[in-house]
């Protein structure tokens, strides 16, 4: 019948006005990304992280960069751990390389800058900033894991 | 039917108020102004609301939410649209026809507001109620081609030149359609008053009597109004906006605001000849009651903006028709339908007669 199709298209703009619509409210809401998301800078928990370099060896553009110290019983002490966001292709190898599993995501997709210092972050510090505090939170593992 | 509404009694209550300093004449002509002025208020209103309507709708249609920015859900957006046009510049390109090229937003406003002189609002609520109402309306309907012409000509550029020559090449080839699917309903009522068509539809709306004409209608006036799927006229994306591409500002509004009034007009049109006007739902015993207790003018304005909704619903699904396909579909389809229609119509209100009267 001729016009048929007319009326099919009709009732799907129909549907579709009373339909949940898929526009994301984002910055007044953000979206959920998923478990699987790559993105945004580490989240690197210091009391957990052993300082053994893995993620920085797995890094294909070096973009993390970390620095350690030995302490008295000849373990590792991490004292700078940088992740550089500018080179970082987010392949996600340091984190499945990480035997501790001490980092992940931010899931933080919006971070932008005028140079390209301001997309090197001091995971330390941002650390700092969520809470962690390294050398408070440290002491009892590292004695757990002596004892 | 109410003998009382709420137009009645404003009406009433002014010229209680200006019939002891003005005299019977200068009342009867504040009467008229004032009738004007709230039919202005009425289309400006109109277009504000409808502007953000679209949106709305065409967002919803598209998954979208629509503008939601400017005040609670987007409802100022329309009021910051109108602000940003009033302060843009006012550019005139060097080469137009001064005269032509300016006075042609101006001009298709006037038949836009022209036509809502007889547009019955509610019960004895019409502007003027010509006894010869729609042939008022359909007079003016098909003016508004000549200010499109105006425009595409005076603007001095081919392309809007072009898009001019389109709308009126559109309007004339729908203009008879549209003419042709009202005669139905004129022949059926046997006057061209609006408000004793309105009334002529007491027991049963025209939609029922006359659906091939209420159908040739609705697409008829899809394309006087230049939406889609008929609105090879502007679409700025692909045919350079037509006739008002050298237009900014105040002056590009003013086509939009045409635009609007006359969307509304033929809604209104449509509802009147079509879905009973200010009539309410014609149902039996206490339902029917319950209906009637509900104003005339929101019967009227609920049924107008359900035509909007339609005439949006159009706009928002189907794609746009090509410029051949246009044409055949009004000359080969349309006209020779709604002839059809004029016929079929007179024959059974032969037979209807014959069964009466024998």
């Amino acid at each position: 019948m001729q016009g048929k199709g007319l009326l099919t298209g009709m009732w799907v703009t129909l549907k579709e006005f009373f339909r949940k619509k898929v526009t994301e409210e984002y910055p007044d809401v953000m979206p959920d990304l998923g478990d699987r998301f790559r993105g945004g800078t580490l989240k690197l928990k210091p009391s957990k992280c052993i300082s053994c370099g893995i993620c920085m060896n797995a890094c294909p553009n070096g973009s993390i960069k970390l620095t350690s110290v030995k302490d008295e019983n000849n373990k590792r002490k991490l004292t700078t751990y940088v992740h550089d966001a500018g080179l970082c292709l987010f392949c996600n190898l340091c984190i499945d390389a990480c035997p501790v599993k001490c980092i992940e995501w931010t899931g933080e997709f919006a971070f932008s800058g005028y140079t390209r210092e301001d997309l090197i972050f001091d995971c330390i510090d941002l650390a700092r900033k969520r809470g962690y505090d390294p050398v408070e939170v440290k002491e009892p593992p590292a004695d757990g894991e002596k004892g | 039917m109410t003998d009382q509404n709420i137009f009645m009694t404003i009406s009433a209550f002014l010229r209680s108020l200006l019939g002891p300093l003005l005299g019977n004449d200068l009342t009867d002509m504040t009467m008229y102004g004032v009738g004007l002025l709230g039919v202005i208020i009425f289309i400006f209103t109109n277009a504000v609301v409808l502007v953000l309507m679209e949106r709305k709708v065409a967002a919803f249609m598209q998954s979208r939410l629509g503008p939601n920015r400017v005040g609670p859900w987007g409802l100022l957006q329309t009021v910051a649209d109108t602000l940003k046009l009033l302060v843009k510049e006012d550019y005139k390109p060097r080469e137009v026809d001064t005269w032509v090229w300016a006075l042609g937003p101006a001009l298709l406003f006037i038949p836009a507001i022209g036509a809502y002189a007889v547009i019955p609002f509610d019960y004895q609520a019409v502007p003027v109620d010509l006894n010869i109402g729609i042939f008022y309306f359909i007079a003016l309907s098909s003016l508004s081609t000549l200010p499109f012409l105006m425009a595409g000509w005076g603007s001095n550029n081919k392309y809007s030149l072009i898009g001019g020559m389109r709308s009126v090449a559109q309007m004339i080839s729908y203009e008879v359609p549209l003419i042709f699917s009202l005669i139905g309903v004129i022949m059926l009522v046997g006057s061209m008053q609006m408000s004793s068509i309105v009334e002529a539809q007491h027991r049963i709306w025209f939609v029922f009597l006359q659906p091939v004409a209420f159908l040739i209608y609705v697409i008829a006036a899809t394309a006087e109004t230049n939406r889609t799927p008929f609105d090879l006229v502007e679409c700025e994306g692909e045919i350079i906006a037509g006739p008002f591409t050298e237009y900014s500002g105040m002056r590009w509004a003013m086509f939009f605001l045409a635009e609007y009034a006359n969307l509304v007009a033929v809604s209104a049109i449509a509802t009147t000849l079509f879905l009973g006007g200010w009539q309410p739902l014609p149902l039996p015993g206490a339902l029917g009651d319950l209906m009637a207790f509900i104003p005339g003018w929101a019967w009227f304005a609920a049924k107008t903006y359900f035509m909007i909704f339609i005439f949006m619903w159009f706009r928002w699904t189907f794609p746009r028709f090509r410029v051949d396909q246009l044409m055949a579909f009004g000359w080969k389809v349309l006209i020779p339908l709604s002839l059809a229609n004029i016929l079929v119509t007179g024959v059974g209100i032969y037979l209807y007669r014959m069964a009466i009267g024998g």
